[in-house]
């Protein structure tokens, strides 16, 4: 690595190197032996002090504590949600069973007979009881 | 990519575990306020966003997959976004001319003279995706490759974010210790 790289890193990332890149930290760590390097650090760590200085404080207990109460109502919400599709998922299956079965039923089962067959006094579930038409011939 | 090590614990809080809530909030609320609060210089805003983002995190969390960005990055970005939003409400509100430069009154609740003061008002001085650069690396600790990734540009495009982020904070901070 040289100077001016060197530099270019320590006035982008500051004068500790923990927080340069990974790939150039060993190489940096070694020119930051060099006079050079230890002026360019020192340089670039003013400002990094100057930085130091600007803390935030914690999150208070109130705050936890609403984000906890946003995140238990939208748990308790979700439930439900998660509910009512289940109901409308079983509503839907159990009306495409009943679709389906309607379906089914129009399909395989025969034809309904005629009116005049099905109201033939002579028809019964085991056939046509009326007379034998040859009897009815030899007899005339 | 690393593996993420939030992963798991994103999974559990989208199957609805209160535990996993709780620790979430424990891990990711110090990290998401200081930069809210960093990045917009207002506690009470900070404290909103940081809402705001849990509610974006309770809202996705149960379709979250590792592999777009880790989750973390994510966070960041919704967290950074919700800021924008602010502070360009900040820029519509003002109805006149808008300045150039950055009031330099103190802020309301500011002390003159103390350091972080300082500090705070001359990062609000800087252009805010200078800020946000300096935010990421500095304070929030991420290293350039994901910093990168947060703010959806090339690592050199953030070595140059930084560099002339941090000239302007030592141009304003130089110009303090004169006026004093």
């Amino acid at each position: 690595m040289d100077a001016k790289r060197f530099a270019a890193l320590a006035a982008a990332y500051g004068g500790d190197l923990r927080r340069w890149p990974e790939a150039e930290r060993m190489a940096g760590t070694i020119f930051a032996a060099s006079e050079a390097g230890e002026a360019i650090l020192k340089h670039a760590g003013t400002l990094d002090a100057r930085l130091d200085s600007y803390r935030v404080d914690a999150p208070g207990k109130a705050l936890h504590g609403s984000i906890q109460q946003a995140a238990g109502r939208h748990l308790i919400q979700r439930r439900r949600q998660r509910f009512w599709w289940l109901g409308l998922g079983l509503a839907g299956i159990g009306l495409a069973g009943a679709v389906a079965g309607l379906a089914l039923v129009t399909v395989v089962t025969p034809e309904v007979q005629p009116d005049h067959y099905v109201l033939d006094a002579n028809v019964t579930a085991f056939g046509d009881t009326g007379p034998d038409r040859d009897t009815i011939e030899e007899d005339l | 990519m690393a593996a993420d090590p939030d992963e798991e614990l994103v999974r559990r809080v989208g199957a609805g575990d209160p535990a996993a809530v709780q620790t979430l909030v424990a891990r990711k609320l110090p990290r998401i306020l200081a930069l809210a609060v960093r990045m917009l210089g207002d506690a009470a805003e900070a404290e909103d966003v940081a809402q705001e983002t849990f509610v974006r995190i309770w809202r996705h969390a149960s379709g979250w997959r590792y592999g777009n960005a880790r989750f973390d990055t994510w966070v960041h970005r919704v967290t950074l976004n919700l800021c924008y939003d602010r502070l360009r409400r900040r820029r519509e509100w003002v109805t006149d001319e808008v300045p150039d430069v950055a009031d330099p009154a103190p802020l309301p609740d500011a002390h003159p003279g103390e350091e972080d003061h300082r500090v705070k008002q001359a990062l609000q001085g800087i252009a805010p995706r200078q800020r946000e650069a300096i935010i990421l690396v500095y304070y929030q600790e991420m290293s350039n490759i994901e910093a990168a990734a947060t703010l959806q540009i090339s690592v050199d495009a953030l070595e140059s974010l930084l560099a002339r982020g941090r000239r302007s904070l030592q141009t304003i901070l130089t110009r303090d210790d004169a006026d004093e």
